[in-house]
């Protein structure tokens, strides 16, 4: 699983200070949600497309592996609201299924909106480290070494429940059905899961805190940092980058209309 | 001084209760941890108050009691005598856990000096892990149990190491983790570097690169990094919980040669059951009593040559543990199935092995009539061929056999056979493949190649599961993971259950012909009544056989507890009860023992060879040299994902029980 999520090259939003990026894609996020019409919606998931692509550092194959997941992620958020959605021009019925125009229409912007959304995210998390980001957070904002190390042992846990569940999933394939009906057996399923990991992760994490004291941690305490989280130029540089992406999708949207429609929310 | 810790209500335990709707994770996760918190303040400061006052009716009787021991080599420390140069001092200890009646000290005094090596020894629950932490102001710093003490002296700066490896890392790279400590402390980033290299050399972790993923590393170097972040504290005082228990004889060994490079100039205190390694640079030992009371104090030499019947007691692995545990042979040839064993397997019956049948002990021939011929209504339940010796019809046999792991073979084995009798150790380099090939077996991983149990020769993967697991028992490594009641009987019963259901099946099916109409008939009223009825019918039998069978593992009188509110080796064992109960013929164990105290893993060895004795064929992963040299048939040793050799080590199927009979376990 490391080996699957290291990056093969490092780009300017790999270097980027971790907390400087997450306002950057934060105000991303507010844009996107803000768009309101369907050329600028479809200019911004084809433009982060291409970004994630370019500067998320991973092969092609990965990249388009992990992308293949916003398939999906368009066809939920768009499919209920084509079918669904409200419109005066139709243009097919079926039963409850009534496609109108508008509804098609707003369900493909719905669509475009989640694959920028998807892709905006995706390169966020790509291209940023765990360790970086709570490193980060706690030198630019304060955030309390409390919560950004519980954090960071947390995911260091998470790994060892999952092989948790493998075993208990073998253990109790070697137990057997107990004379249970299949049926009773589902309804105790998630029981037989939780107790024994739910046990030993709340064991694991105490251990783990006992650990961490004993090493002297103490929230309290003036400490200093392993990496440090200098702003550089390639917080300008990844600045500039996404800067120039949005406002190359709103551009096109203005000069190159694909749809050539209005605002989304009143009449087309 | 006198202080009491500030108390408070259990957070994560309680949360996890309530989200499950019953007590029994929360008092599970208690048991387990050790660290527990009292319910509210009042009832801590009342229960001190009350041992204080049966302190003072008690005081003639236990004054009384202290001087009565066979020797005191040096009675523990009087309170009144300050050393200078003491590194730790305790006086008048007492403290208490919640939930629990007792205190766990009354009045402990303790006092060890600058430089001092000492070893802490007692049974488990004695506290000694425990003092440790309250030695290393851990209590009530961090973990907060109500404490009482006339004096308490912890050392300015103390560093400690766990015994879990997994769980003494908040960050995931081995750079991290040490720059952890030295966050902590305040250190300039210019100067961490440099430390952090001096600690990994000094600890003798040569690693290629110090950014490197802790989960890369081996669990013996995991101790070792623990050790070396505790040093960036630059301590004056080592503290030690068990850091072995949970490691390989090598990692073991890799551990204490750093302990011992780096406590020149420190104190150092030990908790630790395996005493071969520190044994011989400990300049004092304590023995703890199972109440938490000092039974002796001095130098090891001496409270060895002293105390080796309590040292046996309380289950410490001490030097020659094993020949204590060996029964056949000293003193108790009078044993009927220990007459004509041999006495060492480097002995006779090296022949058995290749030829089983001349070894054929009595009392095998009407046995061996119910299992050779396996009709129909026999092989589903009740009498598996549990004979021993007598016919040479392999339990399991193995041809061209590999297991995969994402389509890799993980393990390979090219001819291999496990007969009635056997108890194979399987050896091997962690990451060998050793637990793919028990799971391969079982049917949980992909295989290819022959795997035939007794005259079974399943096809597909869902046969063969049902195969390995009619003929197969497997006992995991966390016995926690194969619990699935709440109750010890029930666990017991769940397997009986399931057979019973299963055999239930099997007649019913015969009967009928095409698959719908099988499912057809399962579902009608009638048939559901049926079968509640027949259920119903069998429920006594379970009950009886279900007692029968813990009483048989020392479990009786545990029948109502949680499996997760028993000890560790009765967990274990458990889960043997609950996989044999039923008789299957072969047993496959990872790594039984590891983590125990000898007590329980003699017990738990007793058990595996009296079932081989009885004639199952066990199988079990081992790190342990003594068991594959003096308990195993055979030893198979995997190197590289193949079976690498199958060599019979001499002792003869038809062999006795060899060890000894009272080292039952708590």
């Amino acid at each position: 699983m490391n080996g699957f999520f290291a990056p093969a090259r490092r780009t300017a939003l790999h270097r980027a200070n971790p907390a400087l990026k997450l306002t950057l894609f934060v105000g991303l996020f507010i844009l996107t949600m803000l768009t309101h019409t369907i050329d600028a919606s479809f200019y911004l998931a084809c433009v982060f497309l291409l970004l994630l692509f370019a500067a998320s550092g991973y092969p092609l194959w990965k990249t388009a592996l992990l992308v293949s997941g916003f398939a999906l992620a368009f066809a939920s958020a768009s499919l209920t609201m084509i079918l669904f959605g409200k419109g005066s021009e139709i243009w097919w019925t079926f039963g409850p299924i009534a496609i109108s125009k508008e509804s098609f229409y707003r369900g493909l912007h719905l669509g475009f909106r989640s694959i920028a959304f998807g892709c905006q995210g995706l390169l966020f998390v790509l291209t940023t480290t765990s360790t970086g980001l709570f490193y980060a957070l706690m030198q630019r904002f304060k955030l309390g070494p409390k919560y950004a190390y519980s954090f960071m042992a947390s995911i260091r846990l998470l790994p060892m429940t999952v092989e948790e569940l493998r075993v208990r999933r073998d253990a109790l394939a070697v137990r057997g059905g107990g004379g249970f009906t299949p049926f009773g057996a589902l309804l105790r399923l998630p029981e037989r899961y939780a107790l024994p990991l739910l046990a030993q992760s709340i064991r694991r994490a105490q251990r783990t805190a006992a650990a961490m004291e004993v090493k002297r941690f103490d929230a309290r305490s003036r400490r200093t940092y392993y990496y440090s989280s200098p702003v550089t130029a390639a917080d300008a540089a990844a600045w500039l980058l996404l800067a120039a992406a949005a406002a190359a999708a709103f551009w096109l949207a203005g000069t190159l209309p694909v749809f050539g429609l209005g605002d989304m929310r009143t009449g087309l | 001084m006198r202080w009491i810790a500030e108390t408070k209500r259990p957070k994560p335990e309680e949360a996890a209760g309530s989200a499950l709707s019953g007590p029994s994770v929360a008092e599970a996760v208690g048991e387990a941890s050790e660290i527990r918190r009292i319910e509210a303040t009042a009832a801590a400061e009342s229960a001190l108050h009350a041992g204080e006052e049966a302190k003072r009716l008690e005081v003639p009787a236990e004054t009384g009691e202290r001087r009565q021991p066979k020797l005191h080599v040096r009675t523990a420390e009087p309170a009144e005598r300050t050393t200078h140069d003491a590194a730790a001092e305790v006086a008048g200890l007492r403290l208490k856990f919640p939930g629990v009646p007792d205190l766990l000290f009354r009045d402990l005094s303790l006092s060890i000096r600058q430089g001092e090596k000492v070893l802490l020894l007692g049974p488990s629950g004695c506290g000694k892990s425990t003092l440790l932490q309250v030695l290393g102001g851990v209590i009530p710093r961090v973990t907060e149990v109500p404490l009482k003490a006339d004096r308490l002296k912890v050392p300015d700066s103390a560093g400690m190491v766990f015994q879990d490896p997994d769980t003494q890392f908040c960050m995931p790279y081995v750079d991290e983790e040490l720059a952890f400590v030295l966050e902590n402390l305040a250190v300039p980033r210019e100067d961490m570097r440099a430390r952090i290299e001096a600690a990994l050399l000094e600890v003798g972790l040569h690693l290629p690169d110090i950014h490197m993923p802790i989960g890369s590393l081996s669990q013996g170097m995991k101790q070792r990094l623990a050790l070396a972040s505790v040093l960036l504290l630059e301590p004056d005082t080592l503290l030690l919980d068990e850091p072995s228990a949970l490691l390989d004889p090598e990692g073991r060994r890799a551990i204490w040669a750093a302990v011992r490079r780096v406590s020149e100039q420190r104190t150092v205190i030990v908790v630790e059951h395996r005493i071969d390694e520190v044994l011989d640079w400990m300049d004092r030992v304590i023995v703890f009593r199972g109440d938490g009371s000092v039974l002796a104090d001095g130098p090891a030499a001496e409270v060895f040559r002293l105390y080796r019947a309590e040292l046996r007691e309380y289950g410490i692995w001490y030097p020659g543990a094993w020949e204590d545990a060996l029964a056949v042979g000293r003193g108790d040839a009078a044993r009927p199935e220990a007459a004509g064993a041999p006495e060492l397997p480097a002995g006779a019956a090296a022949s058995a092995a290749s030829c089983p049948a001349s070894a054929a002990p009595h009392g095998t021939s009407e046995n061996a009539a119910v299992s050779e011929k396996p009709h129909p209504a026999n092989r589903a339940s009740k009498q598996p061929p549990v004979a021993r010796g007598a016919f040479s019809e392999p339990l399991l046999r193995l041809e061209n056999f590999r297991v995969l792991r994402g389509g890799r073979a993980v393990c390979a084995v090219d001819r291999a056979a496990v007969m009635p009798g056997d108890l194979i150790a399987l050896t091997g380099p962690n990451g060998a493949g050793k637990s793919s090939l028990l799971l391969g077996l079982m049917g949980l991983l992909p295989r290819q190649g022959e795997c035939r149990f007794g005259t079974d020769d399943p096809a597909g993967r869902r046969e063969e599961r049902q195969a390995a697991a009619k003929h197969a028992a497997f006992v995991f490594q966390n016995p926690e993971f194969q619990f699935v009641t709440d109750r010890v009987l029930d666990e017991v019963a769940f397997t009986l259950r399931g057979e019973a259901a299963a055999a239930a099946q099997a007649g019913e099916d015969s009967g009928r012909r095409g698959a719908a109409a099988r499912l057809l008939a399962r579902w009608s009223p009638r048939e559901k009544r049926r079968r509640a009825r027949l259920a119903a019918q069998a429920e006594p039998e379970i009950a009886r056989r279900a007692a029968d069978c813990l009483a048989r593992f020392g479990l009786g009188g545990y029948e109502d507890r949680h499996p997760y509110l028993l000890s560790l080796g009765q967990k274990r064992r458990l889960s043997v009860a609950s996989s044999v109960v039923t008789n299957k013929p072969l047993l496959l164990l990872d790594e039984p023992t590891f983590g125990q105290d000898a007590r329980n893993a003699f017990a738990m060895l007793r058990l595996c060879d009296e079932l081989r004795a009885a004639g199952h064929a066990i199988l079990m992963i081992t790190h342990e040299p003594e068991i594959a040299e003096l308990l195993a048939t055979q030893v198979w040793q995997i190197e590289d994902g193949r079976l690498k050799s199958a060599s019979p080590t001499g002792r003869s199927r038809s062999d006795g029980i060899r060890l000894r009979e009272e080292a039952t376990a708590r």
